[in-house]
């Protein structure tokens, strides 16, 4: 069993984060941020050529952060590969000592540095959580038997700020009756809204992460409002952010997204801190969100 | 209808080597619909050639009214009668309809003469209104749509979802392009218009890519219709004769 899994059982507040692999061979950065998170998360995910952006590979970074002792989530989004690349990316990530696997559908191809390559989507994102439940189950996708079986912890994505959410709300339903055990979410930046989805998804009773994005300007904050789907920062945010001097942004990106966590503790259970570039910030994140000491973070 | 858009000038120019002589070919049908192989369109796509100083020997739109290029038993019929001259004179063809056009070209004419393609056919549609042609099948050889209302995931989902949208849909927006409809949305409005949002609720599992694969055929032998890809029968129909 992961420890993701293990302190989402024992009902502890759960934090994960994640780090993006880089364009090119030097990991360095990119395992230097996973370290600076190394007893201040649970589990960090490794994202799988974000923004539809060719660079290393998520199952790469994932087998050199459980070399470290680090505890990996592998994004696997459905973009890139068919179905036998990705139960065979699945299997190769199980013999690499990976656990926690975050089942995607992917940004399209036309988005990202590569927009003329073929989109695959060969499974869709409720297809590829079945088809990580039947490698579980020791067999293929074709019905074959497995020579020794995975054991994956298997999660899921969900924006609670899709319009209309009903549409949402059942695909996660289908995502959870496809075999996801957890759930991360889209940004969340109103609790209060965010609360009314908690209360509609209750019921299913899988844990839910909500996403935790630093804001790093009133700038960002607008062009996501903008651009990405089911996120509003409210303006109070905005308004803080703009009147705050350039030399302090941080300190406020730092207290916003704590307050944030704060306000999120009674109403889920857990929270995924998308760091974008600024996870040396997540401890002293951790710190003001009172949840330093957190129990069962990774060691 | 198969939808196509004539090709770059210069790109069919480029297809032509050194004083080849061309005949142009168009087809009364879909290129005839989409404006890309109709009569004025084959007749000033001969024009402009010429005028680019190709040695262009004729041109011409097979009849009678409305025919398809791609039925190959009239196509034959042209060459052996109408066109017997043509063969002669011309160096190759310049075909201005889909693939199946060119294709049937090369069959009509028992494959002894150079064909160029004239145009990219880019997709089966719907011919909406004279103006606007859209896609709505993508003859994946295994239809879903019964599922989603009768609105095919495969042609209006940006990703080919089949178990809802992803999470990038905004106000019905697409993620790829906001100013196209969610084909997930288009589906939820269906499916509650029709009283049927329970469908949503189905799991659809993963599609039979094998239907999707090239190359496919379909035979017509006595009683029987069959779907074949590659050599293996993926799907039979009884017929009544």
């Amino acid at each position: 069993m992961s420890r993701l899994e293990k302190a989402l059982h024992s009902g502890v507040f759960v934090v994960t984060s994640e780090v993006g692999p880089p364009k090119g061979t030097d990991l360095q950065g990119c395992l230097q941020e996973a370290e600076v998170l190394r007893d201040r998360v649970i589990a960090i995910n490794v994202t799988d050529l974000q923004s539809s952006v060719m660079r290393v590979g998520s199952l790469a970074v994932c087998a050199r952060l459980v070399e470290r002792g680090l505890e990996p989530v592998f994004q696997l989004t459905c973009r890139d590969r068919n179905r036998l690349a990705m139960q065979s990316d699945l299997l190769s990530a199980w013999t690499l000592g990976i656990k926690n696997v975050l089942c995607l559908t992917g940004d399209h191809p036309v988005l990202g540095d590569h927009p003329e390559a073929k989109a695959v989507f060969d499974l869709d994102s409720v297809q590829l959580l079945k088809t990580v439940s039947v490698l579980n189950h020791g067999r293929d996708l074709a019905g074959h038997e497995l020579e020794g079986a995975p054991d994956f912890f298997a999660g899921a994505v969900v924006n609670p700020g899709a319009d209309p959410l009903e549409l949402q709300l059942i695909k996660m339903e289908k995502k959870i009756a496809a075999g996801a055990q957890f759930f991360q979410t889209q940004a969340v930046f109103e609790p209060e809204k965010f609360a009314r989805f908690m209360e509609k998804v209750r019921a299913y009773r899988v844990p839910v992460l909500a996403g935790i994005v630093i804001l790093k300007s009133a700038g960002m904050a607008r062009y996501m409002n903008k651009n990405v789907a089911g996120i509003g920062v409210p303006e109070g945010l905005i308004k803080e952010l703009e009147a705050t001097p350039k030399n302090q942004i941080r300190q406020k990106s730092a207290e916003i997204a704590a307050r944030l966590i704060r306000e999120l503790k009674e109403i889920c259970q857990g929270v995924h801190i998308m760091p974008l570039g600024w996870a040396d910030l997540v401890p002293e994140i951790l710190e003001m969100a009172g949840l330093l000491e957190m129990a069962g973070a990774a060691k | 209808m198969h939808a196509t858009i004539q090709k770059p000038l210069e790109e069919i120019i480029g297809y032509l080597g050194e004083g080849e002589k061309v005949f142009v070919l168009g087809c009364d049908n879909c290129a005839a619909k989409c404006r890309s192989g109709g009569v004025p369109e084959t007749e000033a796509m001969a024009r402009r050639l010429s005028e680019k100083g190709v040695k262009v020997v004729g041109w011409g739109v097979p009849g009678p009214k409305g025919v398809s290029l791609c039925k190959l038993s009239n196509t034959r019929k042209v060459f052996q009668e109408e066109y017997r001259d043509v063969l002669a004179k011309t160096d190759s063809i310049l075909v201005l309809a889909c693939g199946l056009g060119v294709h049937t070209v090369i069959d009509a004419t028992s494959g002894e003469i150079g064909v160029h393609p004239g145009c990219d056919a880019i997709f089966g549609g719907e011919m909406v209104t004279d103006e606007f042609i859209a896609e709505y099948c993508r003859d994946c050889g295994e239809c879903i749509i019964d599922y989603t209302g009768g609105l095919c995931p495969l042609a209006l989902c940006a990703k080919g979802l089949l178990n809802g949208p992803c999470g990038g849909a905004q106000n019905g927006k697409c993620e790829v392009d906001r100013t196209q409809d969610c084909g997930w949305h288009l589906i939820y409005e269906r499916l509650r218009a029709i009283g049927r949002l329970e469908l949503l609720y189905r799991y659809q599992e993963p599609k039979n890519y094998a239907k999707y694969g090239a190359p496919r055929r379909l035979t017509l032998n006595g009683d029987q219709a069959s779907f074949h890809f590659l050599g293996r029968v993926m799907n039979r129909q009884p017929v009544k004769i």
